[in-house]
């Protein structure tokens, strides 16, 4: 049985604001070693953009996922990755009892994003 | 010398500079810049001004400001400008380069993967809330404040009114 990748964001009303992150998405799909894995990948949104993210988990269990992995893409914790996010996620537990939920780190707390940040740095230093 | 500033929003959760912090923590370890600081523009110590004074006092000439925002939205495009224009004006000796926002990189892709690799289930996602609650300093905008996972303001004894209400609604 598949399993899903739920990609959780927070939402801009700016034009445009999402288009890195479906960037990143999209070339997460591309892996084949990640297709394997997840032949399910959705995006739902917290505020202001659709899907929201019920809505997007319902898309997953739709596609017939019977277990949904959520990521959440924040670079910092706060009130949505602490609390708001997992409430969305036991909700849907609720609407969704054969399925089972998990919930990954917020990728701020990653260090490829200290990789990141370094070499986004380097790049700065190195300009004339 | 060459410093490096990382840029961020700040908050008023307590513990929300946990990851930024890490970040600054592991740059520091690499040694690419002398110096390494993180600055906020809101609500979280120290400012950037702050920030620009610490690297400024251990002799930096040369900053570089590095954006910790996923995008190149207002806060980088409008309001970090103003902070460095500030801070130029209290070291003008200093030189200052702005780096990307974190936009779009593999490394956002595996940090992705691997968050999804490591996903628990329901017993542990609540354990922000912990984390941020052992960095607590208490003030009463943090969302923290005087609730259950504030571990320095005691969580305030309902009054009767409030059980009233409660009572009507029951």
């Amino acid at each position: 049985m598949p399993d899903a990748l739920l990609v959780m964001v927070h939402g801009s009303p700016t034009a445009g604001a999402n288009d890195a992150m479906f960037a990143v998405v999209d070339a997460l799909k591309a892996r084949p070693e990640v297709a394997a894995r997840f032949p399910v990948v959705e995006v739902g949104f917290m505020e202001c953009n659709d899907p929201p993210i019920p809505e997007a988990i319902d898309r997953c269990v739709a596609q017939g996922a019977t277990r949904v992995v959520a990521v959440p893409y924040f670079l910092h914790t706060g009130t949505h990755v602490c609390d708001d996010l997992p409430t969305l996620l036991e909700e849907a537990q609720t609407r969704h009892p054969g399925v089972a939920f998990a919930l990954g780190d917020y990728i701020g707390l990653s260090p490829r994003l200290t990789d990141l940040l370094a070499a986004r740095a380097a790049a700065a230093a190195a300009s004339p | 010398m060459d410093a490096l500033i990382l840029f961020s929003h700040g908050s008023l959760l307590c513990g929300s500079g946990e990851a930024l912090e890490a970040h600054a923590e592991r740059l520091r370890q690499r040694g690419d810049f002398s110096r390494v600081e993180v600055g906020y523009l809101n609500y979280t110590e120290p400012s950037f001004a702050e920030a620009v004074a610490r690297v400024a006092a251990a002799g930096a000439t040369r900053v570089t400001v590095a954006p910790y925002f996923l995008v190149t939205g207002y806060f980088v495009t409008t309001s970090l400008p103003r902070e460095i224009e500030k801070a130029q004006a209290a070291h003008p000796q200093l030189t200052f380069t702005v780096a990307e926002a974190l936009g779009q990189d593999e490394a956002l892709a595996n940090a992705l993967l691997e968050s999804a690799a490591g996903a628990r289930g329901p017993e542990a996602w609540r354990d922000g809330l912990k984390r941020a609650a052992l960095r607590c300093r208490p003030d009463p905008r943090c969302p923290l404040y005087g609730t259950e996972n504030c571990p320095k303001v005691p969580v305030a004894p309902a009054r009767e009114e409030d059980e009233g209400v409660v009572a009507a609604r029951a």
